[in-house]
């Protein structure tokens, strides 16, 4: 590939810089299975959209294995509400689909416009509604993957574990067969809450409603740009007409919500992090954000949060991850560890990674350089 | 093959328009949400032809016949979070390369066609030369 279209490729969401020994965009399971044996090390990229280099190859010798292509979709089973596609396929894409067979995809990361379902398997998205559909690997019904030998194998619920949320260090995820749930009229209801300790109460009187799919949390700073006053808000999405939002007012409302990591990136704060903690322990959490002047928005029904550091304040990272440990919090909870995470993984999670990564992929040939 | 020769003023032009097409891009913050409504990436799904795409390599100032691969709808903008105006810089990018030389061929020829005979194929297919005619 030219070297200047081989930088397109060198870079994702997460504005880390690599470089490439080439890129390959396959088509097929056969181009994918000949580009894995002829290759030594291989980078797989799904819409670019990770925030944890992920998908960045490095020290010029990876091969970049775009699965933009692999964009089919084929089989529907109505009754038993399950679809096969290939792992290209972008969320939205597949929404439009099921739309009109009054079904969809439950989960849905901020980027479901252009994130592929690869990449949502790899990393075991959880995204905005995990508060009532938990994550990815909850939804698959079984992948199909190609090792490091190039062997094209199926991987049932039992096996899934190596593959979702590995980030790619285990083979190829080329094809998932994808459970659905019946299509939701929804509405959303915007609250705004005083102290922080108000949004812990409310926020654990909301999940005790099954109507509830969504409850995301905007401290002050994220508020005041949003256009709000400058208070905590909630938004809280119901799947029956309790909110207060409907139709339009409720697509605007969420269309706002999409736009905020862009939008703070804008304002210096490109560094988003993505702590999972339990919800007695965000008031822990948020207090030390604040001292720190560090904006934070995040999945409040799932206790995942996401502050954001400007370049200044990356300092405070190392700092974070230590507290969110010793709240017994997890360093992250769906943007993955890629390569910016590297460093924050404990000794034993590390081990398991290692042990994973020898079995599944012994060529060492899948990912090299991230997560472990 | 007559080797194209670029006056000192294109050259300086042709490097201004770089410059300003590689500042209007340059806030790109590569979340790649441009690609959802970009009908040249939803076609051929690559990577190459979407506005992060083109931002990476304009903001090096690369002349690439990339650019070339847009529609100019704007799709990008509406999708962008920060409003860049992609269509601007695609469009001083272009514009800079034909001040080089390195515009495409069959744009070239199509123009000449135009001037010609009025028709982008070159096809004789209406009366008055100073008439656009289409297919």
């Amino acid at each position: 590939m030219n070297k200047d279209i081989k930088k397109i490729y060198e870079v994702d969401a997460s504005q880390l810089k690599g470089s490439a020994l080439d890129v390959v965009s396959p088509t097929n399971t056969e181009e994918v299975r000949r580009i894995i044996t002829q290759t030594k090390n291989i980078v797989i990229r799904g819409a670019g959209t990770g925030l944890a280099g992920g998908c960045v190859p490095q020290h010029g010798s990876d091969v970049v294995l775009d699965m933009s292509k692999m964009d089919k979709i084929s089989e529907l089973d109505k009754e038993r509400r399950t679809i096969e596609i290939e792992a290209g396929v972008i969320l939205d894409d597949l929404q439009d689909y099921l739309s009109d067979f009054n079904l969809e995809f439950p989960v849905k990361p901020s980027s479901h416009a252009v994130v592929t379902i690869g990449g949502m398997i790899a990393t075991d998205a959880v995204g905005n509604r995990a508060i009532k559909y938990r994550k990815t690997s909850d939804w698959i019904k079984w992948i199909e993957i190609i090792d490091s030998f190039g062997k094209v194998e199926k991987r049932g619920i039992t096996e899934l574990s190596d593959y979702s949320g590995m980030e790619g260090i285990s083979g190829v995820i080329m094809r998932a067969c994808l459970k659905l749930s019946p299509l939701k009229k929804r509405t959303a209801t915007l609250l705004e809450v005083d102290n922080l300790d108000d949004v812990t109460s409310v926020v654990r009187k909301l999940k005790k409603n099954s109507a509830v799919s969504m409850i995301e949390f905007f401290d002050k700073e994220i508020s005041k740009e949003l256009g709000f006053d400058e208070h905590y808000h909630l938004i809280v999405e119901y799947e029956d007409d309790s909110g207060e939002l409907k139709d339009k007012e409720y697509k605007k409302l969420l269309a706002l919500r999409d736009k905020i990591y862009p939008f703070v990136a804008d304002k210096g704060y490109t560094r988003i992090e993505d702590p999972k903690i339990m919800l007695d322990r965000f008031v822990k959490l948020m207090s030390w954000l604040e001292s720190k002047n560090i904006p934070t928005f995040g999945h409040i029904g799932v206790g995942i949060l996401h502050p954001c550091f400007n370049h200044e304040q990356e300092k405070y990272i190392s700092e974070m991850m230590k507290l969110v440990k010793r709240l017994s919090g997890q360093i992250s909870g769906e943007h993955g560890v890629g390569i910016l995470k590297k460093e924050f993984v404990e000794m034993n999670d590390k081990k398991i990674l290692i042990n994973v990564k020898k079995r599944t992929d012994p060529l060492n040939k899948f990912n090299v350089g991230k997560v472990i | 093959m007559e080797k194209h020769k670029i006056s000192e003023a294109d050259r300086i032009e042709a490097s201004n328009l770089m410059e300003e097409a590689s500042d209007i891009l340059d806030s790109c913050i590569k979340c790649g949400m441009c690609k959802s409504l970009c009908p040249v990436f939803k076609t051929l799904k690559e990577e190459r032809v979407s506005a992060r795409g083109k931002a990476i390599i304009l903001s090096d100032k690369i002349m690439n016949k990339v650019v070339f691969e847009c529609t100019l709808c704007k799709g990008c903008e509406q999708k962008c979070p920060l409003g860049i105006k992609v269509c601007d810089a695609i469009r001083k990018a272009r514009e800079a390369m034909v001040l080089k030389g390195k515009g495409l061929k069959s744009n070239e020829e199509m123009i000449d066609n135009i001037r010609k005979t009025g028709n982008p194929f070159g096809k004789n297919i209406g009366n008055d030369p100073e008439k656009l005619y289409c297919c």
